[in-house]
């Protein structure tokens, strides 16, 4: 029954900084989730989310969040890198939920303005990721000089780049349905 | 031996298939933390009918 289940895989764009040219990037590769068979996606904006800041954690579970990340089997984090590191709104997001990551898949997708396309802010963010639960993949998507990737409709001006996300999606799902069998029918000894 | 944990919306044995300790409930419950561990032991189990995943303390 479980493996006809059509993965869940959402994209969730991680700043609500105004302006984001993370938006672009988030929003082509949600289109490259939906052109997969057998996988269902949706794009979380965690702006939307409107959590609260006069506390974190658990307390401020939002139930419509919570319930995208338990029907996930892997997530996908577009991250923009401010300051060399995430934007605070997504690990007060990410914080929010815990059991509802534990051993599923995830990949993340590095957006900067300069030429390292995030690399820092992926690698900050991975231990946050790890005792989250998640389990994450060796392959990045890496989204430098953000700006000039797209056009001013958001359409993508390299196709290079559809390449190397067929390749990180490729291994996500791979993860995604390696964690699933395991989370559902792995005992622990 | 712990009972079996059965999913709440299906109701089919579920996966045990990792553990988390819980520190802060240590704090809140001295008594049900593990001494080895420091912290309160928590089970998680996911539904190979439905996928939910539910924790509980470990008995």
């Amino acid at each position: 029954m479980a493996a006809n289940r059509p993965l869940f895989i959402p994209v969730i764009l991680g700043t609500p900084r105004k302006g984001r040219a993370s938006e672009n990037v988030a929003r082509f590769v949600h289109g490259e989730v939906q052109k997969r068979q057998g996988v269902e996606t949706e794009l979380v904006d965690i702006c939307e989310l409107r959590l609260p800041t006069n506390d974190a954690g658990e307390a401020i579970k939002q139930p419509e969040f919570s319930a995208t990340v338990m029907r996930a089997d892997a997530l996908v984090l577009v991250v923009p890198e401010y300051n060399h590191g995430y934007p605070g709104l997504l690990k007060h997001a990410l914080d929010t939920n815990l059991k509802e990551y534990i051993h599923k898949a995830v990949g993340v997708c590095g957006v900067s303005a300069g030429p390292w396309g995030g690399t820092r802010v992926i690698e900050s963010l991975l231990p946050v990721l790890r005792e989250l639960g998640l389990v994450t993949i060796f392959w990045d998507g890496n989204f430098p000089s953000a700006r000039q990737l797209f056009d001013a409709d958001g359409n993508l001006l390299d196709q290079a780049y559809v390449r190397r996300i067929d390749s990180f999606l490729n291994e996500l799902i791979w993860m995604a349905k390696v964690l699933r069998y395991g989370r559902e029918h792995v005992a622990l000894d | 031996m712990a009972e079996q944990m059965r999913c709440p919306k299906c109701g089919v044995p579920m996966n045990h298939h990792a553990e988390k300790i819980d520190y802060e409930a240590a704090l809140e419950d001295p008594a049900a933390a593990d001494p080895a561990l420091g912290g309160v032991l928590e089970e998680v189990f996911t539904c190979p009918g439905c996928g939910d995943t539910e924790m509980r303390r470990a008995s």
